[in-house]
Order: C-alpha cells, then sequence, then structure tokens
C-alpha cells in the first residue's frame, strides 16, 4: 500500500505545470442563445443585437460560464492548432486514482474576464495543470487537481478569460 | 463594453441583488446538457441514475452555476463582471426552488477601476446552500 500512495504522490507532483492541450473555437450566435436560455436568462441582450448593441456591445455577448460550454459547439475539427501536448494529464492522474475506486467531483470552478466573450470571437486556448495535492479528511483521501486555461483572442492575442477548475478524487 | 444597469457610487455594502427564483425541472437538465454538451447520464436518464443508487436524475453543477450568473447579470448587468467563483456544494434535485443570493461585500478602487465584490449562493427551500462563492464585478459611475 505505502509503494502505491508514493506513486500516486509521485504521478500528481510531475503533472503539475504539464499542458492539458490548445484549442480554437469559434463563438457563433445560435450555441450562445441556446445556452443562454438553458441558465434561466431572460435578457434579449443574449438573443437581440439591437439589443446588445444598445447596451454598448459590437455583438451578441455570452453569459458568465459559457467559456465552460463553448468548446462543444465551436471546436470545428479543421481549424485545430497543432498540439503536441500529448495525453491528457488530467486523465494520467484519475486512471490510477479510479483504478481502486471512489468518485470524481467537480470541486470548485472559476472564471477571470479581461473582456466580454461576444458573437463573432475566435478564441485560441492554452491550458495547463497548475496544482496536484492529496489531503486526508474524515478517514477519506481526497485527491485535488486544479486545471487551469488561458483563452486570448486568435487575432489580436489579447487575453480574453481564464477558467480554472479543481477536480476531487474522494476515496 | 458592458450594460449599464448598476451604478459604483449607488452600491453599498450590504445591499442585496433582488433573488432569483427557479423550480428545477427535468426539461431543464435536458435543455442545459443539449445546450452544453454535457450528457453524463446521471442529469438526465433515470433509468441509469436509479441503477447507480441515485434517488433520481440530479443537476449539472454547471446549471446551477449558469442560474447564479444569470441572477448575478441581471444585477450588475451584462458584460461586467470580472471574475466569478463557486464552490459545488451539494447536489441539486429536480423540484427543489433553486433561489440566488447575492450580497455585496466590498467596493474599492484598482487600476482605475470601479470593483464591486459579491458574496454568492444558490439555496433550496429548506436553506441548503448547494453552490457558494464570490464574484467581482465593473461598474461604471453615475456621476
Amino acid at each position: 500500500m505505502a509503494d502505491g500512495a508514493a506513486s500516486i504522490a509521485d504521478i500528481l507532483k510531475g503533472i503539475i505545470g504539464k499542458p492539458t492541450g490548445r484549442s480554437r473555437v469559434v463563438v457563433e450566435r445560435g450555441p450562445v442563445s441556446l445556452f443562454a436560455a438553458a441558465v434561466g436568462s431572460t435578457s434579449p441582450i443574449y438573443h437581440d443585437l439591437e439589443a446588445a448593441q444598445a447596451a454598448g456591445f459590437d455583438a451578441i455577448p455570452s453569459p458568465p460560464t459559457w467559456p465552460f460550454a463553448m468548446e462543444f459547439s465551436g471546436k470545428f475539427a479543421e481549424i485545430q492548432p497543432d498540439d503536441d501536448s500529448g495525453p491528457n494529464p488530467l486523465g494520467s492522474a484519475l486512471g490510477p486514482l479510479m483504478a481502486n475506486g471512489g468518485l470524481i467531483l467537480h470541486g470548485e470552478q472559476e472564471f477571470i474576464y479581461h473582456r466580454p466573450i461576444q458573437v463573432g470571437d475566435v478564441l485560441v486556448s492554452e491550458g495547463t495543470i497548475s496544482d496536484a495535492y492529496q489531503k486526508e479528511s474524515k478517514g477519506k483521501t481526497m485527491t485535488f487537481i486544479v486545471s487551469e486555461t488561458n483563452w486570448s483572442d486568435d487575432v489580436t492575442g489579447e487575453p480574453v478569460a481564464t477558467t480554472r477548475f479543481n477536480v476531487i478524487h474522494r476515496a | 463594453m458592458g450594460e449599464q444597469k448598476l451604478f459604483f457610487d449607488e452600491v453599498t455594502v450590504g445591499d442585496e441583488a433582488p433573488v432569483l427564483s427557479h423550480k428545477l425541472t427535468r426539461t431543464d437538465l435536458v435543455k442545459y446538457a443539449g445546450a452544453s454538451g454535457d450528457f453524463n447520464p446521471m442529469h438526465h436518464d433515470e433509468v441509469l441514475a436509479k441503477a447507480a443508487g441515485q434517488p433520481s436524475v440530479f443537476g449539472h453543477g454547471m446549471f446551477s452555476m449558469g442560474l447564479l450568473g444569470s441572477a448575478l447579470t441581471d444585477f450588475v448587468g451584462v458584460g461586467n463582471l470580472t471574475r466569478y467563483r463557486v464552490r459545488f456544494a451539494r447536489q441539486t434535485w429536480p423540484d427543489e426552488v433553486l433561489s440566488s443570493k447575492i450580497v455585496v461585500t466590498a467596493k474599492r478602487e484598482d487600476e482605475g477601476k470601479n470593483l464591486v465584490d459579491f458574496a454568492v449562493t444558490l439555496s433550496n427551500g429548506d436553506g441548503e446552500e448547494k453552490v457558494v462563492g464570490e464574484a467581482t464585478a465593473a461598474l461604471p459611475r453615475r456621476s
């Protein structure tokens, strides 16, 4: 058991700072409007270009948690950047952890916004594992893995948003 | 760039945003799955959820964060948040009435921006906290 525990600790130490991948995403009106409705927003700004422009936007803006979902609709295969970051380190750590059972939870989620994300944006991302550690709590081993992704404007290179989440494995 | 709805000079620490209340339905979960691409069956397939030992399907944590985000932007105006962070405390269940609580905790100026900090919570009808976190908005001045 001690050997197993040590090797998990080594795996966790080894993934800190490792890239989780790169992507390029197009932000489109239909998906943004559907997403806004799906999170219970009734604001016309997410649906109507005139309302968006009246509120000072160039195009229809996106809701606060949109960056977590935007790869689903906008990560078109033919525009993806070269990515030699290899297997996702999150998987490399969760695989051996789950081999002994346990539960994976989305523990925390954070967004930092540098400017609103709007329809028509093309954004590129680069992600890394920013932290990974274990804690004992009430007889359970809690493993925390923190993943951070920086989104920037594909045209201007300006930073747009940072997303950070932690995954908790409890066993 | 942002909707002018709330003004820095008109906000006081302790102010609370209007409460957004929403009764969670299975249809909400299907809509959120389709809009976000999160097709974990625990959120839409009652048969599989029960087989896995859950009493029913349960809500996506990111649906809760999204709903609370809608309450936030209804108050501070779309496009003004600079930061939004939550911890997922408990699962949500169909038929629970989820209500937002958004309280101003601080006002400050940083690099020429007028920032307002909020404590944010989404709870059910029994006051059980589902999502707990904080947010910051950069707001315009009226004067």
